[in-house]
């Protein structure tokens, strides 16, 4: 019997740690002091905001817009957090960028008081949504349904607790469903490109071309 | 009661209130604060205790009561928390913890959870009996006069958790510090959908001209919400486009200043007919949502803000906002985007004409700015949020939690 998939969600209550950085040099000091937690919070999590501008954490965007620091905001912004197996190694590649950039520009300016940096945390609090999908099909519903935040937890989130790059669908469909491709094609989404809307999107495709095949397969005209 | 959101708020922040009601079931959550009726507090508290009491908590709002002298301190307490250099003497001090100790004797502070508003009834924490108890600061306090934010740090600090509503407001203070945005009632008489004839009915009354586009502030007459200001920008604009200037707002208990700020604005807007100072009583919440819903333009040109909820009221209602980027408003309005932010009264002056000429671009901006609220700024996200920091303190140490 299959197992099914049991969507939940988190959602996350912002914790300040009362540190802020006022400028580049204290930003570096920062990161390398500041919690996993912390860390995790303005890198991670930046992709659980529906950030509309072009970064892709909360310490390019900081970089860019109230430093004016565009070119070290782009080379932050290019730090893929999921390319990296623990915070450890995130937090060695920010201070890699930043102090690189300070090499080079050795007396970057302040930002403007009340536009620091603020280091925050989050308590995420993880919670069924009541939805057990029990094939594809009902998978396909749940997805095109479920908030944001579902999405967030099964397919950003869960590349920190499984480990090894692969998120919650794609294990459970290939795990359960015995759908290996299906599970590669999911794998393949880049969760640093796309927003969370995108990423509901391009899985939904993946799912109905799936079920198209499997019906034309049975020889199920539509 | 919670059924009635359900359509209109975000579906997860539904399913995490029911598991958190779940939890809290039958378990006390007392409020205080010092004013029933004037301001964002006293307003969203009267719709918050009802969505906690229909989720099954035991929820109760008190309201400290004080003589006249009590509110003057205070009022200078909150005008240096914002940065005012205002001088608070020890009998001051020990005048505001003496109407805190005998409201003690009289509100039962038996309670799972309390939560107290603003400084006002602070010094309640050296009476506190059980429960986990948060101190929730509505205030811009991101640069406080130093030495009166220093004084009032020793009852803070008796407090499990403080709650700001921004996180620039956040102090390194060695305690859990969360930061919680304000929200409105899609629900409410202020923000709930009007009738053609209900607006007409508030216009009429008030006498608001509809021949040209209205430039609307809402807020209390205090010097922090610049409406001397807004009177200069809306002089640079009328040069170019004809409209009508609209300042309205509402008596607090607690704001002594006020009339002195009432009597200037009216002075400096001298005898143009359209300038129109509205004083609304309490409670003209339809009046104001009306207002809201036939302006073209709506300004939030504050200089000092805890939040600027008022922003949000609009933007709710398809608004695009100029807001000064102070205290929660860069967080509600996204330069460009959902609205304009400004640093000065030039800046207000050209965003308003933009907006008149361009009034494709101001519905856009309109639509996007409802949907942002809808997502972030609704009171059953707010509901989540204070049930959530409950649920944290009370399962400390840890940075995820499984329900």
């Amino acid at each position: 019997m299959i197992e099914g998939f049991e969507f939940k969600q988190c959602t996350s209550i912002l914790k300040s740690t009362g540190k802020k950085a006022g400028n580049l040099h204290t930003l570096r000091d920062m990161i390398a002091r500041v919690s996993d937690d912390c860390i995790f919070h303005h890198t991670y999590q930046y992709f659980l905001k529906e950030h509309i501008l072009e970064y892709t954490n909360d310490f390019a965007h900081w970089a860019g817009e109230s430093l004016e620091e565009r070119s070290l905001a782009e080379q932050l912004s290019s730090i893929d957090p999921y390319e990296f197996d623990n915070i450890k190694g995130l937090r060695k590649e920010l201070l890699y960028v930043v102090d690189d950039y300070l090499e080079r520009f050795p007396e970057p300016r302040e930002a403007m008081r009340g536009d620091e940096f603020f280091f925050n945390e989050t308590v995420t609090l993880v919670f069924p949504i009541g939805l057990k999908a029990k094939n594809l099909a009902e998978f396909l519903m749940a997805i095109k349904y479920v908030d944001i935040g579902s999405i967030y937890y099964h397919f950003y989130e869960a590349r920190m607790r499984v480990g090894g790059g692969i998120d919650d669908f794609s294990k459970w469909i290939e795990e359960s469903l015995g759908k290996k491709g299906l599970a590669e094609r999911i794998r393949a989404i880049d969760p640093f490109m796309h927003n969370i809307e995108n990423i509901r999107k391009h899985i939904e495709e993946q799912i109905e071309e799936e079920l198209r095949g499997d019906m034309e397969a049975m020889g199920v005209e539509e | 009661m919670i059924n009635q959101y359900t359509g209109t708020s975000p579906k997860g922040d539904l399913l995490l209130l029911q598991r958190l009601a779940g939890v809290f079931h039958g378990r006390s959550f007392l409020h205080v604060n010092s004013t029933r009726e004037g301001g964002g507090v006293a307003e969203i508290l009267q719709r918050m205790i009802p969505i906690l009491r229909s989720l099954g908590i035991d929820a109760r709002w008190e309201v400290i009561k004080g003589d006249e002298v009590f509110f003057e301190i205070t009022k200078k307490i909150h005008n240096a928390l914002q940065g005012n250099k205002e001088i608070i003497t020890e009998e001051m001090w020990q005048h505001h913890f003496e109407v805190n100790r005998q409201n003690a004797a009289n509100i039962d502070l038996d309670a799972d959870a309390v939560l107290i508003h603003d400084p006002q009834p602070g010094p309640l924490v050296e009476f506190r009996k059980k429960g986990s108890w948060i101190w929730r600061c509505h205030i811009d306090v991101s640069n406080p006069f130093k030495d009166v934010y220093n004084a009032l740090g020793r009852y803070a600090l008796k407090y499990d958790a403080v709650i700001f509503s921004v996180a620039k407001f956040a102090r390194a203070m060695n305690m859990d510090e969360f930061i919680i945005s304000p929200s409105i009632d899609p629900l409410s008489e202020k923000n709930r959908e009007l009738t053609g004839e209900e607006i007409n009915e508030t216009v009429e009354r008030l006498g608001i001209p509809l021949d040209r586009p209205i430039i609307l502030q809402v807020s209390r007459f205090d010097k922090f919400k610049d409406p001397l200001g807004v009177i200069k920008a809306y002089r640079m604009v009328k040069k170019y486009n004809d409209c009508v200037l609209v300042l309205a707002g509402s008596p607090a208990t607690d704001d002594p200043e006020g009339s002195m700020m009432l009597k200037e604005v009216k002075e400096f807007a001298a005898d143009d007919p359209d300038i129109i100072i509205l004083l609304l009583p309490p409670f003209s919440d339809r009046d104001i949502n009306a207002l809201q819903r036939v302006a073209g333009v709506v300004l939030q040109k504050s200089l000092k803000e805890g939040f600027g909820l008022t922003v949000a009221e609009a933007m709710w209602k398809g608004k695009p906002v100029i807001g000064g980027a102070v205290g929660g408003i860069p967080l509600q309005i996204a330069h460009g985007v959902t609205g304009f932010l400004v640093h000065s009264i030039e800046g207000t002056a050209f965003r308003i004409r933009q907006l008149l000429n361009a009034p494709e671009m101001a519905k856009t901006m309109g639509e996007r700015a409802r949907e942002f609220v809808r997502k972030n700024f609704l009171i059953t996200r707010q509901v989540r949020d204070y049930l959530s920091v409950w649920y944290a303190i009370e399962n400390k140490g840890k940075s995820i939690i499984e329900l």
